[in-house]
């Protein structure tokens, strides 16, 4: 599903953010991405999102190949992602599922059609009777749930997530990381930035460990 | 290869994508109707100058001023010249080359004449004789402005050489100074098209580039969750073709209750020149192209607004970062 074969990646001004990085993610798995923070993990989901281009190397993502994809693409590549951020990215002045039904908006589906999957959407995260919400009343971990929604409710085959659980409790990580856990059985790839190690661990999947813009750790599914 | 389903479904979404940035973008126009107001007040008159100085100019073009008359050069005869000197020259002018028309108007038919447009009928009866002199009206051959020139001037020398002849007049110099003007005029008024389109573009630039800097978040997360620029720039150009249509709009309406208002003090003016006053709005074809043209100024000016932002979010951006 992605694809990096020996990526290095060049800010304007000389500083390395990843350099010679190489893994294959298969279809359907679920993996962490650690490491301290200014050690790459942004940059290496900013070029699966094709926000930025690899300096070097080659990104290839859901088959295609983003280091020759020209940049009137990048929307299709975005829209086949689901994306979920740190600080949610909720638009302030939109109901709940305005919010959510921002991808579906931009696919162009018909208004009954977008109902519908917002509603499956919100119900798969637990926020069902919360359509007609603001963001901004709802709690942290409630946001961050939306975000998820909005994330899953195109059914992208591939979930992003960059410290998401960043402003959330312990709990409401767990209840997080489950809830990825179970998007990914449903054969959705899902890669999650995050450096909650001892989260991680619990969770038992495989973890790829970055330092200085470098995979230094590749550890299996299954270890603890 | 597409089948054809599939760009059916593909055209009924972009449809749908579309009729729904034009209604909203409406919607949130109305919503702010004090600074929706006042851009569209700018851009109103911004549009109505030129457009009010062009019905002027087609009004002044058509007003009916007897060209004819105008471009003749009037001879009175000396007083008491009979009749048959007069037929006389007349057919002599007839001949010449330069002369295209030439009516004669006896002493009796310049009275009757000047009796109805003078307004001083009841003293003229109080005169024993009638005063006035035979009087030819020549015109020259028509042509461009010079030959015109030209021929009167050897048309005057020449009817002043003939001896019954006492007087030579000639008002065509006023006939070509209102030409004149009125050809100034129209490139006045392109220029103020010119000058004042490029206004409407950039009232509405500015107007959108305050809108998108308060829409950055927004624009942000929508490029983030895949929105093309096609699908961000959207409800910004339908908001500058709101704009552009409602300025038109607003500077047709503001032109009627000008014609309106100066048609009375403008009519009462004319008629002292003896001519007709009737005032004529720039009709439904013109309405038409004011209306396309705020329009696409309008859009114009949004996208240029709109495409700098986006310049901003391309691949290697400043999209996403923190």
């Amino acid at each position: 599903m992605i694809e990096f074969d020996r990526v290095s990646k060049l800010y304007p001004g000389g500083s390395r953010a990843l350099a010679d990085v190489s893994f294959t993610i298969q279809r359907g798995s679920m993996v962490f991405l650690t490491g301290h923070s200014g050690a790459g993990k942004s940059t290496l989901l900013r070029l699966v999102m094709m926000l930025e281009r690899a300096s070097r190397g080659q990104v290839i993502v859901n088959g295609r190949n983003l280091s020759k994809t020209p940049d009137r693409l990048a929307p299709l590549v975005r829209q086949s992602t689901g994306m979920i951020f740190q600080d949610h990215k909720l638009l302030r002045d939109k109901t709940v599922a305005d919010n959510v039904a921002l991808p579906l908006m931009i696919a162009g589906l018909k208004y009954a059609d977008i109902r519908k999957r917002v509603r499956a959407a919100l119900d798969k995260v637990g926020l069902l009777g919360k359509e007609q919400a603001w963001p901004l009343t709802l709690s942290g971990g409630e946001q961050q749930r939306v975000g998820v929604a909005r994330a899953i409710v195109g059914m992208p085959p591939l979930l992003l997530a960059d410290e998401p659980t960043g402003n959330l409790d312990p709990t409401l990580s767990r209840e997080l990381f489950a809830l990825f856990e179970e998007v990914s059985q449903q054969g959705v790839t899902v890669l999650i930035a995050s450096h909650d190690l001892a989260l991680i661990r619990e969770m038992r999947k495989r973890v790829l460990v970055l330092s200085s813009g470098r995979l230094v750790d590749d550890i299996p599914a299954g270890r603890p | 290869m597409l089948s054809w389903s599939q760009i059916r479904r593909k055209n009924r979404a972009w449809l749908r994508r579309h009729s729904y940035s034009f209604f909203s973008s409406l919607g949130v126009l109305l919503q702010h109707k004090a600074g929706t107001l006042m851009t569209v007040l700018v851009l109103g008159i911004a549009m109505f100058l030129p457009l009010g100085l062009y019905v002027t100019l087609t009004n002044l073009d058509g007003l009916n001023l007897h060209q004819d008359e105008w471009t003749a050069v009037t001879a009175f005869f000396v007083s008491g010249t009979d009749e048959a000197e007069v037929r006389r020259v007349a057919d002599r002018l007839e001949k010449r080359m330069y002369s295209e028309k030439v009516i004669v108007i006896s002493p009796a038919e310049g009275l009757a004449d000047f009796r109805v447009t003078s307004g001083f009928g009841e003293s003229l009866d109080m005169l024993e004789e009638n005063p006035l002199p035979w009087v030819l009206q020549v015109s020259p051959q028509p042509g461009s402005t010079g030959q015109v020139e030209e021929s009167v001037a050897e048309l005057t020398a020449y009817l002043q050489s003939i001896d019954s002849i006492e007087l030579t007049q000639f008002d065509y110099k006023w006939l070509q100074r209102l030409g004149r003007m009125l050809e100034l005029g129209e490139a006045v008024v392109t220029v103020l098209v010119l000058l004042f389109g490029l206004a409407v573009v950039v009232v509405v630039a500015n107007t959108i580039r305050l809108d998108v800097a308060s829409h950055a978040e927004e624009i942000e997360i929508l490029a983030l969750v895949g929105a093309g620029n096609a699908f961000i720039r959207q409800p910004f150009l339908y908001t500058g073709l709101w704009y552009g249509l409602m300025g038109g709009l607003l500077a047709i309406g503001l032109l009627y209750l000008t014609l309106f208002y100066l048609g009375g003090p403008l009519g009462l003016l004319l008629e002292t020149y003896g001519a007709v006053l009737t005032l004529h709005g720039p009709g439904g074809s013109n309405f038409l192209w004011l209306l396309l043209g705020g329009g696409l100024l309008g859009w114009i000016g949004a996208w240029i607004s709109v495409q700098r932002y986006l310049n901003l979010l391309q691949v290697g951006g400043r999209l996403g970062r923190h």
